[in-house]
């Protein structure tokens, strides 16, 4: 007997008992549907982290030197290490397109037309290429050495009157002091530019380390920041510094982190642009290789690899709701295996008509093995439709860019007959092991 | 056609192990010629399903052969016997027993689907037994959409569909009226004039006096074989249809039961 004549046979079976076939069904249907909607939120939700970060940013490798025991994401523990000197040897290196230092500086408020907004953690220095072209919206990246400022909508908008390009702000700055700058560029959004930021929205101004951070070290000696990094840095760092026994310059400002930037993306060129840049800044002619030691290390990553942290959680996390939705998919298959058993036994006499004209043990067996594996696939491929819609519906709802997890439609299929194939297995066993002469008998 | 021999039983003995060993049947001998009618008639327990299961190649002898076309069904195993009953045996049951779920044309074809042949060799086959039987507006009926006789005239067109040696009515007009079961037996007639061997077992004398012969059977021997020629022979007169080999396995039976089988069977129909 061929497969398709059991299909038919098996479908129409099916098709007589409508309610209970689609009630057996559901429990498969909402399985694969649990199943299918969080893989494809989690889909969803890594391509819109990893979409974060643009192809610019792909060839940055972001370093920091911290503990290595140090749990946590980017600049966790981090020390300020990195003189100007140590980035400028980098920046020169052949394998390095550039590198530039990168440090928070706190503030107390921003002024705008005399209107004050207080803002702790807005000012960011770092170098020009930080403001990657693409990012801009409008205006252009600040000049190193220059009193510039980009700017991100965020900043832009929390004014009474917009600022735009050419306007001056006012930085107070932690020790009270002011110092202006002039607003060349505004951003596109108002998200992070790179992991050290997070990427979440928030108000934030870019200026250069020089002079915005060399002069804060210029004028209150070391450039001490708020929280942990400065508590960190008086036990740390300050006794590098007592060895100079020199009022403290510009030369001696140690940045928190460095941004590499590779000539590309591509992967051999981070590692080598990683590999001598690191080699440099551990070398003993380094200013940071003073302080770098057991408990001191430079970490150095991409974005992307920076985020691998993060995914892990979020894999974790939707391994265990899948693991969850799965048991889901064996409550189904056993509502399968006992509707087939009741069927078995409606149709025992079905079963002695069918031996008696000539059906094979087989052909029994696969007539029920059919029957409950197109119950599995129905369930498998309405519970994938309705996955989708319910992972469509919820990238819809919490705005990120929706992605279909493709291979586990195909997954989920065959999961479906695969757990008709289970379930159905004893039933149709004890279908095909029927004794025809009882059969008939049986009413 | 009628030529060799459809079905032979040889010192066919069936035991059953209930709480002590009952003998269903007890040393049957019977030869069944191609192209022969046969009714077999006896009370309820004298063996009539046994001897049906035995023929029909559902259930194997403790003792003795049985061979159904040209093959000992002993000797077979399960898949075997599978693929003789289903190409040489002819199912009619007293409660039709068609599959509630497929139409007329499907149920007629049925057999043949477990034979492996294609959909539309399959179909013509039984479109042309169903108009054969008088069905041809009823081919994609439900058995439910089809009175008694209707469905018995499926179920004679579902036996007939692979061309069987033999087909075995098992009481065929037990559900039906009287008129319908006169329909149904009726064209028993006229496929086994086509050349048909038919084998109907029923407690209904009128039933019975349409084949050949009458076999009866009472307490699992077969008592007497009745030609309907006019003639009787007695199991002790005919050599060779039954032999008093089973009087060795020690049971106690009564070889006159003549006046007996006929009143019952008489007041059973």
């Amino acid at each position: 007997m061929r497969p398709l004549e059991f299909g038919r046979l098996a479908w129409r079976s099916i098709g007589s008992h409508r309610l209970r076939s689609a009630l057996t069904t559901l429990g498969i249907i909402i399985g694969i549907a649990a199943v299918i909607a969080f893989v494809t939120l989690g889909a969803s939700l890594q391509a819109g982290l990893l979409g974060d970060i643009s192809p610019d940013d792909q060839r940055n490798l972001y370093g920091w030197a911290a503990d290595p025991d140090t749990e946590g994401g980017p600049l966790a523990g981090a020390q300020p290490v990195f003189t100007q000197d140590d980035l400028e040897r980098v920046d020169e290196l052949e394998d390095v397109d550039a590198a530039y230092g990168y440090m928070p500086i706190s503030t107390q408020a921003l002024a705008y037309d005399g209107e004050l907004t207080p803002q702790s953690d807005a000012l960011i220095a770092a170098g020009p290429p930080y403001i990657r072209p693409a990012t801009i919206d409008e205006g252009r990246q600040f000049e190193m050495g220059e009193r510039e400022a980009v700017i991100n909508p965020a900043v832009a908008g929390q004014f009474e009157e917009n600022v735009s390009v050419g306007d001056e702000l006012t930085i107070v700055r932690q020790g009270g002091e002011q110092t202006s700058v002039t607003v060349v560029g505004i951003t596109d959004s108002s998200e992070g530019l790179s992991p050290f930021e997070g990427f979440e929205p928030s108000p934030r101004v870019y200026v250069p380390t020089d002079p915005y951070y060399t002069e804060e070290v210029d004028g209150i000696g070391a450039g001490f920041e708020d929280g942990e990094a400065a508590e960190d840095e008086a036990g740390e760092a300050e006794p590098a510094d007592d060895d100079n026994d020199e009022p403290a310059t510009a030369e001696d400002a140690r940045f928190l982190a460095i941004v590499v930037e590779a000539p590309s993306a591509d992967e051999g060129d981070i590692d080598q642009a990683r590999d001598s840049a690191l080699a440099v800044l551990e070398s003993g002619d380094s200013d940071a290789s003073e302080l770098l030691g057991d408990d001191l290390e430079i970490t150095m990553q991409t974005s992307t690899e920076l985020l691998q942290q993060l995914q892990d959680v979020l894999d974790l996390l939707q391994n265990f709701i899948v693991g969850i939705a799965a048991i889901s998919l064996v409550v189904g298959s056993i509502g399968i295996a006992n509707i087939m058993l009741v069927s078995v036994t409606e149709r025992t006499r079905e079963i002695g008509i069918m031996k008696a004209v000539g059906a094979q043990n087989r052909d029994v067996l696969g007539l029920f093995l059919t029957e409950a594996v197109v119950l599995g696939i129905i369930g498998a491929i309405l519970g994938t439709v309705l996955g989708l819609a319910v992972g469509y519906a919820g990238a819809w709802y919490i705005d990120i860019p929706l992605v279909y997890p493709y291979e586990y439609v195909a997954l989920a299929v065959a999961v479906g007959i695969l757990v008709g194939v289970l379930s159905g297995l004893y039933p149709a066993w004890r279908a095909a092991r029927t004794d025809p002469i009882d059969a008939l008998r049986y009413e | 056609m009628a030529t060799g021999t459809a079905v032979s039983l040889k010192h066919v003995r069936k035991t059953y192990q209930l709480a002590e060993p009952v003998h269903a049947l007890d040393g049957v001998d019977l030869e069944i010629p191609e192209g022969s009618y046969t009714a077999i008639m006896g009370p309820s327990g004298s063996g009539k399903s046994t001897l049906m299961n035995l023929v029909g190649c559902l259930d194997t002898p403790t003792d003795g052969t049985v061979v159904v076309g040209g093959q000992d069904v002993g000797d077979l195993d399960d898949r075997e016997r599978t693929t003789l009953r289903g190409t040489t045996v002819g199912f009619v049951f007293q409660t039709f027993n068609l599959m509630p779920r497929l139409t007329a044309l499907e149920n007629v074809a049925l057999p043949q689907l477990f034979q492996g042949i294609s959909r539309g060799e399959r179909n013509d086959r039984a479109r042309e037994l169903l108009e054969r039987v008088g069905l041809g507006d009823r081919m994609d009926h439900m058995p439910n959409e089809l009175s008694g006789g209707q469905r018995q005239r499926v179920a004679l067109a579902r036996a007939l569909v692979n061309d069987p040696t033999i087909v075995l009515a098992d009481e065929p007009s037990g559900n039906l009226d009287t008129e319908t079961e006169a329909d149904v037996l009726d064209l028993f007639d006229e496929f086994h004039d086509a050349g048909t061997t038919m084998l109907v077992v029923t407690h209904e004398r009128h039933v019975a006096s349409r084949a050949e012969r009458i076999v009866h059977l009472l307490d699992g021997q077969i008592e007497r074989i009745e030609e309907l020629d006019g003639s009787e022979t007695s199991p002790r007169s005919s050599a060779g249809q039954t032999t008093g080999h089973d009087r060795d396995h020690g049971h106690d039976h009564d070889p006159d039961h003549d006046e007996r089988t006929g009143p019952a069977s008489g007041a059973n129909g």
